[in-house]
C-alpha cells in the first residue's frame, strides 16, 4: 500500500531522514513514495538538515580511566565486605596461584615449623626460673657484708 | 581481567557479582562505563558529573547487587540504564538548567534573527532548547536519536508502550524543530 504524504511524514519523524535505515516493513514503501514525490523529497531534506543542526550538540568522551577509577573505587568496599576467613585464606592463595602439591608441600611446611615452635617453647620453660636465680644472686651480693676492703 | 568473564553474558556477569566476584564487576564496568556515561553527559551536560554519576551507580551495584532481580527478567542494561537515568534526574533536580552565555538574547521578541552564534553559542543554545523538553520527551529524544536504540529498548526503559514512546519522539522532534528554526536558523549554517 503506497504511503501518503501525512504518513510518510509521521515516519520520517519517527525513523529519522535516512529512510534505508527505516524498519524492514516499511522501508520499501517509505523509498518508493520518496523517489515518486518531489515534495517527499524536500520533506526528506529538510529532516535530514534539522538532524544536522541536532547533531551538531556538544558531547565530550569520558576519561580514558573512568572504568579503571570505577573499579578502584570499589576495592576498599571489596575489602570490608568479605570479612570471612575462608573467603580471605582462598583468595590469598589464589593469588600465589599455586598447584595443589606445591599447596599442599607448603602447608606442611607451614604445619611443621609451628609444631617444632611449640616443642621448643614448652621444653625449655628455664627461661622464667633463670630470671628468679638471677635475681636471689643479685640479693645475695647486695647483702654480703663480709670481707670490706 | 579473567578472559573466561570476557565471553559470559551481562547477567551471568551479575550472579558472579552477588557472589562477590571483584573480577565479574570489572569486567561489566569495563564493558558497560562508556555506554552509561554517554546518557548521564546527554542528561547532564557535564562530564565530571556524568562520570561521577556512572561511577555511583555501579557502585551502588557493587554494594547492593540484588537489586537487580534475574527473576524479573530484566535485561541489565535496560535495569541499569533507569538506575542511571534515575541518578541524572536526582542530580538535576539539585542543579539549574545549563546557563547561557550572558550575550545570548533568549526570548521571543526577535525569531529568526541572523545573529552570528559561534559554535559555543549554537551548542549552548540547543542543549537548553533539549533541556527545555519535557523529562519523557527528553529521555526519547536521546535514547532513540543520540543512542541509537531501538523503539522497543527505549520504551522498556522509559517505561511507557512503544506506540507512546513513538509518540513522545515525534512531539519532541516537532517542538525542536519549530525552535531551532526560530532561534539557530535550522538551515545549513547552524552546522
Amino acid at each position: 500500500m503506497p504511503m501518503n504524504f501525512e504518513q510518510f511524514k509521521e515516519k520520517l519523524l519517527m525513523y529519522g531522514a535516512d529512510v534505508r535505515c527505516w524498519p524492514k516493513e516499511i522501508r520499501s514503501s517509505g523509498l518508493k513514495a520518496l523517489n515518486n514525490s518531489f515534495e517527499l523529497k524536500k520533506l526528506a531534506q529538510e529532516e535530514e538538515r534539522f538532524e544536522g543542526v541536532l547533531k551538531t550538540r556538544k558531547y565530550e568522551e569520558p576519561s580514558r580511566y573512568l572504568a579503571e577509577r570505577i573499579v578502584a573505587a570499589a576495592l576498599p568496599k571489596k575489602k570490608k565486605m568479605q570479612r570471612k576467613l575462608g573467603v580471605f585464606f582462598a583468595e590469598v592463595l589464589s593469588e600465589f596461584s599455586l598447584s595443589r602439591r606445591a599447596l599442599a608441600a607448603v602447608s606442611a611446611a607451614l604445619i611443621f615449623t609451628l609444631i617444632i615452635g611449640f616443642t621448643i617453647g614448652i621444653s625449655n620453660p628455664s627461661g622464667y626460673a633463670l630470671a628468679e636465680q638471677y635475681e636471689t644472686n643479685l640479693e645475695d651480693v647486695l647483702n654480703y657484708e663480709g670481707d670490706v676492703l | 581481567m579473567d578472559v573466561k568473564l570476557l565471553h559470559l553474558d551481562d547477567e551471568s556477569l551479575l550472579c558472579r557479582i552477588q557472589e562477590g566476584s571483584h573480577e565479574a564487576f570489572a569486567t561489566i564496568v569495563d564493558r558497560h562505563s562508556n555506554r552509561f556515561y554517554r546518557i548521564a553527559y546527554r542528561l547532564v551536560s557535564s562530564k565530571d558529573d556524568a562520570e561521577d554519576i556512572v561511577q555511583e551507580a555501579f557502585l551502588k551495584l557493587w554494594d547492593r547487587p540484588n537489586l537487580w532481580d534475574p527473576g524479573k527478567r530484566a535485561k541489565f542494561t535496560t535495569w541499569f540504564y533507569r538506575v542511571v537515568i534515575n541518578l541524572c534526574f536526582d542530580h538535576r533536580k539539585k542543579k539549574k538548567l545549563v546557563n547561557l552565555p550572558a550575550d545570548i538574547e533568549f526570548a521571543d521578541e526577535n525569531p529568526g534573527s541572523d545573529v552570528l552564534f559561534d559554535v559555543y553559542q549554537k551548542q549552548a543554545v540547543l542543549e537548553r532548547l533539549i533541556q527545555e523538553l519535557p523529562e519523557r520527551q527528553q529521555l526519547a529524544v536521546n535514547l532513540c536519536f543520540y543512542e541509537g536504540l531501538s523503539n522497543n529498548e527505549a520504551a522498556q526503559i522509559i517505561g511507557v508502550k512503544v506506540k507512546a514512546l513513538q509518540s513522545l519522539v515525534m512531539r519532541a522532534k516537532t517542538t525542536l524543530k519549530s525552535k531551532v528554526k526560530r532561534y539557530l536558523g535550522g538551515g545549513p549554517r547552524c552546522q
